[in-house]
């Protein structure tokens, strides 16, 4: 049960049971909401897009869970895409930050606070 | 209520990681990270107990699954509660890493190697690099002093608490959908062996099922002639020239990447296409942002090519 072996394909195409699925679940869910909370109470501008990235590797884990647990590959290939998106916002999130940084000389997020209106 | 869990040792176990939460978050004072720290741990464990109690030993993950959780979750916590942002970002490396362990746990070993190429490779770089770019230089004497927005963090109590509800209601509803998940019933892969004729008859030959000068039918229709339900395969082109039906190795099986690959290219063609869009879309709105604005005097704006129209205030 527990030798080495048994990392990646060696009992791939075997069913996997809800427990162990369950596992995988609560470590993304806690992931997920670590992220959250780093999101709202971090106040760098950074630290709060690196929290962003925590969330969207939470959803990664569920979705990789899901896709060995379904014997299928669709979860698989939509983190490629959760990749790409992840991508795609971290160039425009730090673009936006470095912006912001020349117009204020700070990262903190509180000197914005006149854009909620 | 589920079976899956012990319902008072998860709740308990989310409530101790909350308060270690609360405790590890930089705050006005004094702050116990390292006490904060090892009471999430506790309350970590406590989580996995909860599951462990009611589950079948055979059932239970690999035990490397509780070694990669607990490195995920500590470098997690490390990044929201390091008041450096480097360190961050070097402790986000390190959950990305235990999270590539967890894929190939799963085996996904394609999505393990991309996420440590694309994530720890390239974005964790990118933000790094902006930190130091977006960093006011700190004069001689104040280099190891933090700044104001680094130091203490915004409400967290109230956040932790929020947390802690999310997490418990997650862990609930996750539990309760999770048992009445029915399982699948056999592998569905199985069909795409017919598309990879090559890679069959490499298979064959590696296997000495065949002959070198023979090969597999392929009917008019260019569909070639593997029957996956009875893993058989046609083969002809022998001395004889006639034709016969032979075996597939018991082991021959699509690997993760192909998989991965049929999945990407045959089922979403298009959604890689949006993807890229969406990719280069990104790339110009990070140029266009980024971009700085030269203000030219006079005399420059004079000597410059196309005075005036090029030089916009």
């Amino acid at each position: 049960m527990t030798e080495l072996s048994m990392l990646a394909q060696a009992d791939f195409p075997a069913v996997m049971p809800q427990v162990t699925l369950y596992h995988y679940l609560l470590v993304s869910a806690v992931m997920f909401v670590l992220g959250v909370v780093g999101f709202v109470t971090r106040r760098n501008l950074i630290i709060m897009f690196l929290c962003t990235e925590l969330m969207f590797q939470a959803a990664g884990l569920a979705l990789i869970g899901f896709s060995r647990f379904h014997l299928n590959y669709t979860g698989q290939a939509f983190v490629i895409f959760v990749l790409t998106i992840a991508a795609a916002e971290a160039a425009m999130a730090l673009a936006l930050v470095v912006l912001l940084f020349r117009r204020k000389e700070t990262l903190d997020a509180s000197t914005w606070s006149e854009l909620k209106g | 209520m589920s079976e899956l869990f012990n319902p008072i040792l998860l709740y308990g176990g989310c409530a101790l990681g909350a308060l270690g939460l609360a405790l590890a978050l930089p705050r006005r004072g004094v702050s116990p990270q390292l006490v904060g720290a090892l009471i999430a741990a506790i309350g970590l464990g406590g989580i996995f107990l909860a599951l462990g109690v009611r589950a079948k030993a055979a059932e239970l993950p690999n035990f490397l699954f509780y070694i990669f959780a607990l490195i995920a979750l500590g470098g997690a916590l490390r990044v929201i509660s390091h008041p450096r942002p480097v360190y961050a970002a070097l402790y986000f490396i390190l959950t990305i890493l235990a999270s590539s362990g967890m894929y190939l746990l799963l085996s996904a070993e394609f999505m393990a190697f991309a996420l440590i190429i694309v994530y720890a490779g390239a974005i964790l770089i990118t933000y790094l690099f902006v930190i130091m770019l977006a960093t006011e230089a700190p004069t001689a004497e104040e280099v190891h002093v933090l700044r104001d927005y680094d130091r203490y963090s915004r409400e967290p109590i109230a956040a932790t608490v929020v947390g802690f509800v999310l997490v418990a209601l997650l862990a609930t509803l996750l539990g309760r959908g999770a048992a009445a998940l029915p399982a699948p019933e056999r592998f569905g892969d199985a069909p795409l062996l017919a598309a990879v004729p090559g890679r069959v008859e490499r298979a064959l030959r590696e296997a000495e099922a065949i002959a070198p000068g023979e090969s597999i039918v392929v009917d008019e229709a260019g569909v070639a002639r593997i029957d996956v339900e009875a893993r058989t395969a046609v083969v002809t082109g022998g001395e004889g020239g006639e034709t016969r039906v032979v075996e597939l190795p018991a082991d021959l099986a699509l690997a993760n990447t192909e998989g991965v690959a049929f999945e990407l290219i045959a089922a979403h063609p298009g959604a890689i296409e949006i993807a890229g869009v969406i990719l280069l879309m990104a790339m110009l709105g990070a140029v266009v942002l980024s971009r700085k604005r030269v203000e030219l005097d006079e005399q420059a704006r004079a000597a410059a090519p196309g005075a005036g129209a090029g030089a916009r205030p």
